[in-house]
Order: C-alpha cells, then sequence, then structure tokens
C-alpha cells in the first residue's frame, strides 16, 4: 500500500472544500480549546491583481480566532501576535497582534509559508519568542513533487 | 471513470491504459502541413521547460484535428519584410485603408511567413483626437477569413467587428469598411475577431490613441510611446503550427517562449537622463499575463483600458492581463541601461515549487545628457484627477445594490489523454490565482476545442455561453459578479472582455476597489469573485468573453443585448 499516495487522495478533497485562499489553523496543546482560521485577501492594487515587482502574490491576512485564553494564562504574556514564516522558519515577518473575533493584518508576499500565532510580552513585539498557540500552512504549501510518481517513471499513460 | 477513482488509483501505483481513443499516436500524422519543420534538439513536437521531459503517456500524440501554419508553402523571398509600425495621425472624417497581408519578418535571425496590418507589426499606431469619427476600409489579403475588432471603443454596433455577432468573417480577397467613432480619450487597440489564436499571435494587432482636447490631460512628459507586448512560440527554427480545426493549446493558451516588444526581441528605448517617458502599454499575447517593470526606475500609473485613474499612484511593476492596456510615466533619474523585465514566481509543477522567472524583454538606454526640461517635480506629484471621480460619483450609489447577473467560469472536458486526466486531477490540489508561464506545455498542446469547453454560465437560468442571450435596457446599470471557480478540472485566470461598454471593478473578493477607473477587460484570478458595474449605454448586440484567445475559440463567449 503506498500510504503516501493514499493519504494524499484523501487529503486533497479536504482541501478543495477549503477554497484556494483559505487557511485552517489547528490549536496547540498550550491551548486545547482555541479554534481558528484566516483567508488571503488581495492586497490593494490599481490592477487586478497585487503582486510585488518580482512577482510575488501580496495578500492580507484575514485571521479569525475564537478561544483563545487570556494570554496572561500561559505565562509573562499580554498579546497575540501574528507571523508568516518561511517553511525553513528561516524568515518571520510580523503580520500584526490579533484576539479572538477576526482581525486583518499583513501584508504577506511569501510563495509558501506558515501562519503562526503565538503568545508574546508585548503586542509590538518585533521577534517571536512566546510558545505557539494557533499554526496554519499557507494554500500553496499543498504543491506535490511529482518527480518520482508512476506516470514520470512512464508506469503508467 | 471519474475523477476521484482516476485518483484513487493513481494513489495507490494501478498502471492505467494509455491515450484516450481520439488522440492519434503518429507523430507526424497531424503536422502535413508544416514543409521543412523541425523539432528541436530534444526531438520534441514543442518546447519543453528546461530540465522537464514529456509525461511518457503524451509522447507520439498530436493534436486531433491536425495542424497547420498559416502561409505554408509560400516563398519567403518574395514576402515584403515587415516595416516598423508608422503614425499615422488622422482627423475627424479622414479615410484609412487597413490591410492584412503577408510578411517576412525576422526573429533572432530566423525568417518566418507572418501577417501585418499594411505590412508593418504592430500595425500603424492610429492617432485621433478625441470624438473625431473616421472611416477604415479593411482590406483582407491574408489566407483566412478576417474581421477587425476595435477593442474597448464605444463605437457603433455594426463597426464592432465581432464575426458571427456583428457581421460576417471577411473572406480572403475581400473587404469590409468600418465607421469608427473614438468618444473617449485613452489607448485602444485592433485585431481580428476570427481565429485570433492563429492571426493575433501572427501578428495582426495595432494601438490606437485617442487625445483628449484638454492639453493636461495628463500630467507633463517629454516623451511618449507606445509598447505591445507579445509573446511567440518557436521550436527550433520553426513557428509552432496551429490547431487546424480550432485553437489547440485550450486549456491554458499559446503561451509563448520568445517575449516581444512590437515584436521584437530585444527591444530598445533610447531616453536622457532625468527624462519622464509616458508609456501606452497593451497587451496582445495570447494568454500571457505580464508583471512588468523597468530596471527599478520609477514608476507610476496615471491611467488604464478607457479612462484615467481617480488618482495616480507610483507602482513597482505593472500588471497586464490579455489585452488589458495601462498608461505609466516613468522617470528615468540616472544614466545607465535599464532592463525591461517580465518578473514572475512561476510554478514547477514537477518539483512542486515556485521558481522565480525573469525574462529581459529589452533595455531603456538612458543617455548622460540631461533631458531639456526637468519634469522631476511633476512625476513625483500624484495628481487627483476630480473629473473622473466626478463622473464616477454619478455611478456609487450601485456599488452596494444586489447583482443583477452572475456568472461562474468553468470548463468542461472530454477525450483528454488519460495521462493529462489523471495529471491535472491530483495537480489541482493548489492552483495559482494567476499562472504566468505554461509549466505543462505538453498536456497544453494536446489540448484542443474539441476536447475543452471553456464556460461563463449563468446562475440564475444555468445557461451557458451563447446560449446566455440577456438583454438589458440602454442607460441601465448593470452589476455583474463573476466567479472563478477553482474547482474545476483546470482553474485558471480569465480576462473578461466586454465589447462596446464601459466598466468599474468595484469589488474582489467582497473588498471595494479604492482606486476606479474605466475598464473594458477585467482578471479574474482562480477562487476569485469580481464585481463589475457596467454603463450599458451603448446599443447594440455586444460579445462578453475571455480574452485569452484559446479559451474564446473554446466557447467562452455570450453575447448581451443593449436595447435601444
Amino acid at each position: 500500500m503506498h500510504v503516501r499516495h493514499l493519504s494524499m487522495a484523501l487529503a486533497v478533497p479536504l482541501l478543495l472544500a477549503a477554497g484556494p485562499y483559505d487557511i485552517p489553523l489547528f490549536a496547540t496543546p498550550k491551548v486545547p480549546a482555541a479554534s481558528g482560521s484566516a483567508r488571503l485577501v488581495f492586497a490593494q492594487s490599481p490592477f487586478g491583481i497585487a503582486v510585488t515587482a518580482d512577482g510575488h502574490a501580496q495578500y492580507d491576512v484575514k485571521i479569525t480566532a475564537a478561544g483563545l485564553p487570556a494570554p496572561s494564562s500561559l505565562g509573562a504574556y499580554k498579546a497575540y501576535v501574528a507571523w508568516a514564516t518561511t517553511p525553513d522558519l528561516q524568515r518571520w515577518d510580523r503580520l500584526g497582534s490579533i484576539s479572538n473575533g477576526t482581525t486583518t493584518v499583513g501584508h504577506v508576499a511569501l510563495n509558501k509559508f506558515l501562519l503562526v500565532i503565538t503568545a508574546e510580552s508585548d503586542s509590538a513585539a518585533k521577534a517571536h519568542v512566546g510558545p505557539t498557540v494557533l499554526h496554519g500552512t499557507s494554500p500553496s504549501g499543498w504543491l506535490q513533487s511529482f518527480l518520482n510518481h508512476p506516470m514520470f517513471r512512464g508506469i503508467t499513460g | 471513470m471519474s475523477a476521484r477513482l482516476l485518483l484513487l488509483a493513481v494513489s495507490l501505483g494501478i498502471p492505467l491504459g494509455v491515450g484516450s481513443a481520439q488522440q492519434k499516436r503518429d507523430p507526424m500524422s497531424g503536422m502535413d502541413h508544416m514543409p521543412g519543420m523541425k523539432h528541436d534538439s530534444a526531438g520534441m513536437p514543442i518546447p519543453m521547460p528546461k530540465g522537464m521531459p514529456m509525461i511518457p503517456g503524451l509522447v507520439g500524440l498530436v493534436p486531433p484535428g491536425g495542424t497547420f501554419l498559416p502561409a505554408a508553402g509560400v516563398d519567403l523571398d518574395k514576402l515584403p519584410a515587415a516595416k516598423p509600425t508608422q503614425v499615422v495621425h488622422v482627423k475627424d472624417g479622414d479615410t484609412l485603408d487597413l490591410t492584412a497581408m503577408l510578411v517576412r519578418r525576422t526573429i533572432r535571425g530566423l525568417d518566418f511567413a507572418m501577417y501585418g496590418f499594411n505590412g508593418e507589426v504592430p500595425g500603424p499606431l492610429i492617432r485621433v483626437p478625441q470624438n473625431a469619427t473616421i472611416i477604415v476600409r479593411f482590406h483582407n489579403r491574408i489566407d483566412l477569413p478576417s474581421a477587425v475588432h476595435w477593442h474597448g471603443v464605444r463605437l457603433d454596433n455594426r463597426s464592432d467587428g465581432a464575426v458571427g455577432v456583428t457581421q460576417e468573417a471577411v473572406a480572403p480577397g475581400g473587404s469590409f469598411v468600418y465607421r469608427v467613432h473614438f468618444p473617449d480619450a485613452g489607448v485602444y487597440w485592433y485585431h481580428p475577431h476570427e481565429r485570433e489564436d492563429v492571426e493575433q499571435a501572427m501578428g495582426l494587432f495595432g494601438n490606437v490613441i485617442v487625445d483628449s482636447p484638454i492639453a493636461d490631460y495628463y500630467g507633463a512628459a517629454n516623451s511618449e510611446h507606445a509598447l505591445m507586448l507579445d509573446d511567440l512560440l518557436i521550436n527550433g527554427d520553426t513557428l509552432v503550427p496551429f490547431g487546424r480545426e480550432g485553437p489547440d493549446f485550450a486549456l491554458m493558451g499559446r503561451v509563448g517562449n520568445v517575449l516581444l516588444v512590437n515584436g521584437e526581441p530585444n527591444y530598445t528605448l533610447r531616453v536622457r537622463k532625468g527624462e519622464v517617458a509616458r508609456l501606452y502599454l497593451t497587451n496582445a499575447a495570447s494568454s500571457r499575463t505580464y508583471n512588468l517593470s523597468f530596471g527599478g526606475a520609477a514608476m507610476k500609473v496615471v491611467a488604464g483600458d478607457q479612462s484615467r485613474f481617480e488618482r495616480e499612484e507610483l507602482v513597482p511593476s505593472v500588471v497586464l492581463a490579455p489585452a488589458e492596456r495601462y498608461v505609466v510615466d516613468v522617470r528615468f533619474a540616472r544614466p545607465g541601461r535599464y532592463a525591461i523585465v517580465n518578473a514572475v514566481q512561476a510554478i514547477n509543477h514537477y518539483k512542486g515549487e515556485f521558481e522565480a522567472e525573469v525574462d529581459t524583454l529589452g533595455h531603456v538606454i538612458v543617455d548622460a545628457t540631461p533631458v531639456k526640461i526637468d519634469y522631476g517635480r511633476a512625476f513625483s506629484t500624484m495628481r487627483a484627477n476630480g473629473a473622473v471621480t466626478s463622473e464616477i460619483d454619478r455611478y456609487r450609489k450601485y456599488f452596494d445594490k444586489a447583482p443583477d447577473k452572475q456568472l461562474t467560469l468553468t470548463l468542461q472536458t472530454t477525450g483528454l489523454p488519460l495521462a493529462t486526466v489523471q495529471f491535472m486531477t491530483i495537480d489541482t490540489a493548489y492552483y495559482a490565482p494567476v499562472e504566468w508561464i505554461d509549466g505543462m506545455p505538453d498536456m497544453n498542446w494536446l489540448s484542443t476545442n474539441k476536447q475543452v469547453r471553456w464556460i461563463l454560465r449563468d446562475d440564475a437560468t444555468g445557461k451557458e455561453n451563447m446560449n446566455i442571450d440577456w438583454h438589458v435596457a440602454r442607460g441601465s446599470v448593470v452589476k455583474l459578479r463573476i466567479f472563478n471557480d477553482p474547482k474545476s478540472f483546470h482553474p485558471m485566470q480569465h480576462p473578461i472582455h466586454l465589447h462596446g461598454q464601459r466598466m468599474l471593478v468595484i469589488a474582489r473578493d467582497g473588498v471595494p476597489t479604492g482606486n476606479q477607473v474605466w475598464k473594458d477587460t477585467a482578471l479574474i484570478p482562480v477562487g476569485s469573485t469580481v464585481d463589475l458595474l457596467i454603463d450599458a449605454s451603448n446599443p447594440g448586440d455586444w460579445m462578453l468573453h475571455c480574452h485569452v484567445a484559446e479559451h474564446l475559440g473554446a466557447g467562452m463567449m455570450a453575447v448581451m443585448h443593449v436595447d435601444r
């Protein structure tokens, strides 16, 4: 049984149900009652799509969270802050502070990224230090490599 | 077999059969009208992205219906060499002859038999005062039926050039007279509206600049230049042939591998230090959306398809979907060489990764001699165009009304090669808002309008494409909501063009747009919902269609009747 392929087969319909700009957020054990989602909304632009000069799509991030406890209940924290980070975790872009309810923060202009919500001691925190409470993956993170797929090895077709 | 079952079979590694019954296997069977055609060094019938093989299940297939190259067999030496564009100044009441004809074009040292209007590529740049009416006598001297559409111009319906709606195609050797009225200042273009996938790609397009009587309609600039963007698909020493019975490359349109500005692969513009150059940009490509910049030179966008913006804006780059136009002012502050680049984040579907792709279209050479009049201060001032805002204010009361019409953009396929179906089914786990390049030219090439039907679907009636048949009253303001379905077999962006009217893009995904401009073509990214407000002021039968030439050829069109 090709477990990886089977998991992909099951995952794809779930993703399609979510939509191309939607990011389900998953709670960490720190906040088991929390939940959330995010939606990528194109930044304002005079053109049909907002992109940077090198072609990265530019989004505002609309985050909806529920069940987040008071940050202080997790330690010496006063705020929740949203970050966009590259999959290798080398680059972290601060998006803005959030709370329960819907907050629009931004911009993000990364091809693939993780959306991470952390508890921080300062709502203006410039670097992430505190614990992660919610996290998700940009829809572009679902891109698959097919280099070793049977189709390209001539097994099918 | 359903897509889901196919997906499961692929996931389990179950070997599946070869191509569909409709797909021919003989590699040369569809190419019998291409004397001298050579494959590239890798032996591929079409160029593949570097390092990417054709999918084994597609090797040897050709598009059903056969292929052809226009002007095949013509002696190249007897064709006139294509000339650069000439500016033709016309005034109210003038008559212009416009002849579609065969020309010889030399691109990267290779000669090709192609098309041009009046022997020029792009065709003559028609410069006309606002509110003028001219007579254009069109003569078809190419080997295919043709017509001329005056893109974006709110003219008399009979002169719209929409084959099958406002006129019959003009047969080779025939003529047609257009009476063209230009009510709006701006940059427009003309092109055939018959087999655009062939005729436009072969060079039949040209600009019209309509000059306002207002002296400072735009801000101050030292020079003006019209740049028509285009791309050409070349394999080895040959143009990649076209579908004989209808467009091939039907899935995402023909995306060229040689990018051209005004027909040249290495366009050069010479200016002086400090010069503000006004650039009239038009995307005449069949399918490619551009993200254009000028070596980091400061740039502001001042106008769009049919009007100035409410406010000028500094921009890092210009995004142009097919058929869109923008007017930008670019200031070259320092001497040197500025690359004109199209920079995008392309998807490598094989690796599942984004890859930066930068194509250099040409250069702007900035001389060290300062420009005589320095408009630097005017350039740095972002003008507010009160007249535009005042006019649009009359329409703002309609912005929040419920949509009058709603369309969903999708497609149906049948008989595509099985390998294409397999791959597409799993590859659409993620779909980019805009596909900037053709990452799958093998699958794309093998799809024709016999297998792919692109669809505009009226949500209210379920009617599709030419069965939609909308009627609206002249003078009405129509709110049209368009949703580009991301769950289709091949989600892709669509530049939707409405003939003969003007419209505003008032919201994208529920977010109001902030700086209005009158448009005739609007980009609808994958998964997006875009609200358009149509000023239905011009009576007649007007086409509404996708301006990806191959999508139009695969059915993605409707007619809106504006009743008198």
